[in-house]
């Protein structure tokens, strides 16, 4: 099918600025371009991408009467659109564009080598030139977009994507897989730098989500399986049994009160107790019981208490819902770091010693305390406590980033406790106190205008030891002079690192995510797209993405939203044609492709009496392994395919 | 404070204590009252319990059988409390001894009883006392001046009808051998058995010379060595533990069915589980018609429809 039409390439090389001309010459690199077959004009500009190198490409289109165009600077990763938009706008198939990347393939990483800098280059122009010889013309495709989207994870970040959503008069699904919505937000006490009360400013968009028209709250479930493209997810959705029926539950807690089972409360970080009918909270939305089957004695107690409501179904099984979206927004939180593991602070060993999230439990009125700070051995409220800053954050061996919010949680905390018993006394040892945006300097200054003591110490060598006799702890550290300091307090409050959320690592699987080194959802770009992700239609919001506090995985979750929007707004898409085609006469219907294909792109059907190889366009990423199996050459990636490819390799090793 | 589990294992008890921040959750097993029968691991609805019974090995001695409990599984509910016929396992929340099944009513408390008509008693006599193989009875005398007598005093004492005798039982640990019932030579004690039920012996098949079941029987004098060398049953005095089918090396020679177990009268499905697995569905059924022909039925329903919904899955 060779065209018979005549190839005129033109060669566009790019200065960066001295990003690339600093080392490679742009000049030989362009009279060697002219030397190509098939090159008609060749070109260097300062900066191809702005305006003027825009417009350069267009002219020289024009005058030149150019079929075919290869830009060689930087990445295709940023501005292949761009050019593919500027071709097309001079009358040019947009893929009939051929990127040479001499900048970070070459310029970059070649910076002391300006003379073997400029031979790649020419090397990769010819390459270039090569394979745009035989670039075809291809349309986009169009796929049509489900306008419903799916947010996983109903923390502050999840109901905030969420309701945006819904008020933009989407449909959302929003599946969480704890009992409640609300994450760790409705664990908390008092909120930083205001001070206002967690659940009482969360709590009412809880409610909102539950009764907006247009959300789906589906709770207690777990995401299972994610199948499909941007604008068409097909999500499979477990639910989990409660053995309490959502829709007959009144909430009343009967069941609860003549339940004899107590277990250790996960909602309180197992300070008390709840029972095996439950809810974790009061303000739990849903607020519906559930049964804790591995530790219910099926006494049937509760099925008396609620009584002709008839809630209680010890038959419910697990339910299985598939769900179909256009988007998808991931807002899974994450987790307090347990430092069991480190000797130095002697957690799970020393009664007196408690992490920060359990410090939020004891300090919340409807705690296992009724907000009286008091200690685990005496039950006493304790004179002098210390927070200790760092814990697992910034160690190398543990979680090597800073967890961002722990200083300002410890002052909030420590606050807290100055105001509830203002004879405590309250220490806070620091390595740096980071205290940044609006609001929160000052609030360390109220800290310090309260008596809250602040000492500086080093980051790796501290030490806690209990006294025996009096369960106080004796805290040994060095100041950054390398002095080294001893106190003893009544209780030690560990702020530790936010961890990633248990789980992420397969949801990752499922979704088809990258997470980053330190386990957290990898975004597209960390300052231009931090809520997209690599797979085109998933957004990620607040926490999961890393550590941060209310006010931004509020704001991320809305960003999050609005991304979602713009996919869900569209009637149809339109994806890269850059996949596999099949040569129907060719094809066999052996199947090969579609064992090797890692994205169930490929299906062998029977049409017209014979099997061949079909592929869903949408699903397709343009791998290529199948093209690489198939023993027909039948299957091919348009413009990826033997011909175009030959030719870059042949003209990579011929010069 | 995070959860904290501890397990101390001695040979005279096992504690088991789980530490909240604001909860301390105690078992403690007492070993010295704990015949090593299995009625607690039956039921215990975590599976928590778990009996192991010595290897035979050559040398001779009793093989009791010893409990273990695993502290990751028990949740402090109190049902082995209830259940222990020897009174051997205490639940306690906060130092309190509590049973939580039993406040609630979701599993009853075990009916003991010892009537003692201690207008009958002569002053002195300690026969039930040292009858008792657990060491429940405590019998004392007191004078007319309120002060305690030695029982050779009150023996002696010229005027017996002023004496007063006071029989203390403690009735948590009583499985209702009857033993102090037919040793007092007054009639002045009736004993009811906790658990009712049937054992036999398939002597036949019991191994030469083997005496595993006698050596740990609680109740002395239910199970002996006959003259003829094979073991003979005493039912009266049986509690129906189990002890003996558990040492026992062979299999069916001891049959032992329980058939009642007298408790406080409990609507809950953890005691009709309970009642299954100590007794058989024939005996809980039994037991839930008597309750109430209706609701009985309504019940084993529930339990078997949802087994058989569990079991097709
Ligand atoms: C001790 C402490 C004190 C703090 N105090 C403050 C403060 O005063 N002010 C402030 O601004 N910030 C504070 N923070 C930070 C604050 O908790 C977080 O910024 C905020 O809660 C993050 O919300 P999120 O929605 O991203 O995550 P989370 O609150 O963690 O919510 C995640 C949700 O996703 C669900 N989920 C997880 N995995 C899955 C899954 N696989 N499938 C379905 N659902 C899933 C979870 O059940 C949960 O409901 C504090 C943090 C700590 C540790
Ligand atoms: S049946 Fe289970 S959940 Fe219901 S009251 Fe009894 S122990 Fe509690």
């Amino acid at each position: 099918m060779e065209e018979p039409e005549e190839i005129r390439i033109g060669v566009f090389v790019c200065h960066c600025g001295l990003n690339i001309a600093g080392v490679v010459d742009v000049e030989e690199v362009t009279e060697y371009a002219k030397t190509l077959p098939g090159v008609v004009h060749a070109e260097h500009n300062p900066y191809t991408c702005s305006e003027p190198g825009q417009k350069a490409i267009k002219e020289a289109i024009k005058k030149y009467r150019l079929n075919r165009v290869v830009v060689a600077s930087c990445s295709p990763r940023m501005h292949e659109p761009t050019f593919r938009q500027v071709i097309q706008e001079a009358g040019l198939n947009p893929y009939l564009l051929e990127m040479a990347n001499i900048r970070e393939h070459c310029s970059w990483c070649h910076s002391h080598e300006p003379r073997e800098a400029t031979e790649k280059a020419k090397d990769l122009v010819r390459m270039a030139v090569a394979k745009a010889r035989h670039l075809r013309p291809l349309k986009p495709i169009e796929v049509p977009v489900t306008n419903r989207a799916l947010v996983i994870g109903g923390g502050i970040a999840g109901i905030s994507a969420a309701l945006n959503l819904a008020e933009m008069g989407y449909k959302v699904y929003l599946v969480d897989r704890y009992e409640s919505i609300g994450g760790h937000m409705a664990q908390l006490d008092k909120t930083f730098p205001t001070l206002d009360c967690s659940i009482c400013i969360e709590g009412p968009l809880m409610v909102d989500v539950a009764r907006h028209p247009n959300i789906e709250l589906i709770t207690y479930a777990e995401v299972k399986e994610v199948e499909g493209y941007v604008g068409n997810f097909k999500v499979k959705v477990e639910k989990k049994p409660r053995y309490v029926d959502e829709s007959k539950c009144t909430g009343c807690g009967e069941c609860r009160d003549a339940c004899p089972i107590e277990v250790p409360n996960d909602w309180d970080m197992f300070l008390g107790v709840r029972k095996a009918i439950d809810v974790p909270f009061d303000q739990a939305v849903p607020l519906v019981y559930r049964i804790d089957r591995d530790h219910c004695i099926e006494c049937y107690k509760c099925v008396e208490a609620c009584g002709p409501r008839e809630a209680i179904d010890f038959s419910q099984q697990p339910e299985e819902l598939t769900l179909e979206v256009g988007a998808i927004i991931v807002a899974t939180g994450y987790d307090i770091y347990l430092p069991y593991d480190d000797p130095r602070y002697g957690y799970g060993k020393y009664d007196n010693v408690i992490t920060a999230l359990e410090m939020e439990r004891l300090h919340v009125a409807a705690g296992p305390t009724k907000g009286v700070i008091r200690r685990a051995s005496d039950g006493k409220v304790p004179k002098s406590v210390a927070f200790i800053q760092c814990v697992g954050s910034r160690d190398v061996t543990r979680f090597p980033y800073c967890s961002g919010i722990c200083c300002m949680y410890s002052i909030k905390n420590a606050v807290l406790l100055k105001e509830k018993h203002p004879e405590t006394e309250v220490y806070i040892l620091y390595t740096d106190m980071r205290t940044n945006y609006k609001g929160y300097e000052e609030f360390y200054n109220r800290a310090k205008e309260l008596g809250i003591k602040f000492i500086r110490i080093d980051l790796e060598k501290r030490q806690i030891l209990e006294d025996p006799k009096t369960k106080n702890l004796i805290i040994r550290a060095e100041t950054e002079e390398g002095k080294t300091i001893e106190l003893e307090v009544e209780m030690v409050v560990l702020a530790s690192a936010m961890v990633p959320k248990a789980g992420t690592k397969d949801l990752a699987r499922v979704l088809g995510l990258s997470v980053g080194p330190n386990g957290f959802f990898m975004e597209a770009h960390p300052k231009l797209r931090p809520i997209e992700t690599l797979v085109d239609g998933i957004f990620i919001a607040g926490c999961c993405q890393g550590p941060k506090d209310i006010q931004f995985s509020v704001a991320q979750g809305a960003a999050a939203a609005v991304k979602a929007a713009e996919i869900l707004s569209k009637k149809a898409l339109e994806i890269e044609p850059l996949v596999a085609a099949v040569d129907e006469v060719r094809c066999r219907g052996c199947g090969r492709c579609e064992e090797v294909c890692e994205f169930g792109a490929i299906k062998v059907l029977e049409e017209n009496g014979r099997l061949v190889a079909r592929v869903n366009e949408a699903l397709c990423k343009g791998c290529g392994a199948c093209s690489v199996r198939c023993p027909t050459g039948a299957i091919k990636v348009r413009n990826f395919g033997p011909e175009q490819i030959r030719a870059q390799a042949i003209a990579a090793i011929r010069r | 404070m995070p959860m904290r589990i501890w397990k101390t294992d001695t040979p005279e008890r096992l504690v088991i204590e789980r530490r909240l921040h604001v909860h301390k959750h105690k078992l403690e097993l007492d070993r010295t009252k704990c015949v090593g029968c299995e009625l607690c691991s039956l039921i215990c609805p975590r599976e928590a319990i778990t009996v192991k019974v010595p290897e035979k090995n050559g040398s001779e001695g009793p093989r009791k059988p010893v409990i273990d409990v695993d502290e990751e599984k028990c949740q402090f509910c109190g049902i082995c409390n209830c259940i222990c016929p020897f009174g051997a396992i205490k639940v306690l929340k906060d130092g309190q001894p509590i049973i939580p099944v039993a406040e609630s009513e979701s599993f009853p408390r075990l009916l003991r009883e010892v009537v003692v008509d201690v207008s009958k008693c002569p002053p002195g006599c300690k026969e039930c006392e040292d009858a008792c193989p657990l060491g429940l009875i405590k019998v004392s005398v007191v004078g007319p001046d309120g002060r305690e007598l030695s029982l050779e005093e009150a023996k002696a004492y010229p005027r017996p009808e002023e004496l007063k005798v006071n029989v203390e039982i403690d009735l948590d640990g009583c499985p209702g051998c009857r033993l102090c019932e037919l040793k007092c030579p007054e009639g002045a004690i009736r004993a009811v058995k906790v658990i009712h039920g049937s054992i036999r012996i398939n002597t036949d098949l019991c191994p030469e010379g083997c005496k595993d079941c006698v050596d740990v029987c609680p109740v002395p004098g239910t199970l002996t060595v006959g003259p003829d060398g094979k073991v003979v049953v005493n039912e009266v005095t049986c509690v129906y533990c189990g002890v003996c089918r558990l040492v026992c090396p062979v299999e069916e020679a001891i049959e032992l069915t329980r058939t009642y177990i007298r408790h406080e009268p409990i609507k809950s499905g953890a005691w009709n589980k309970a009642l299954e697995k100590l007794t058989s569905t024939v005996h809980l059924t039994r037991e839930l018609v008597a309750k109430s022909m209706e609701r009985g039925q309504e019940v084993v329903e529930k339990r078997l429809g949802w087994i058989i919904a569990r079991s097709g899955s």
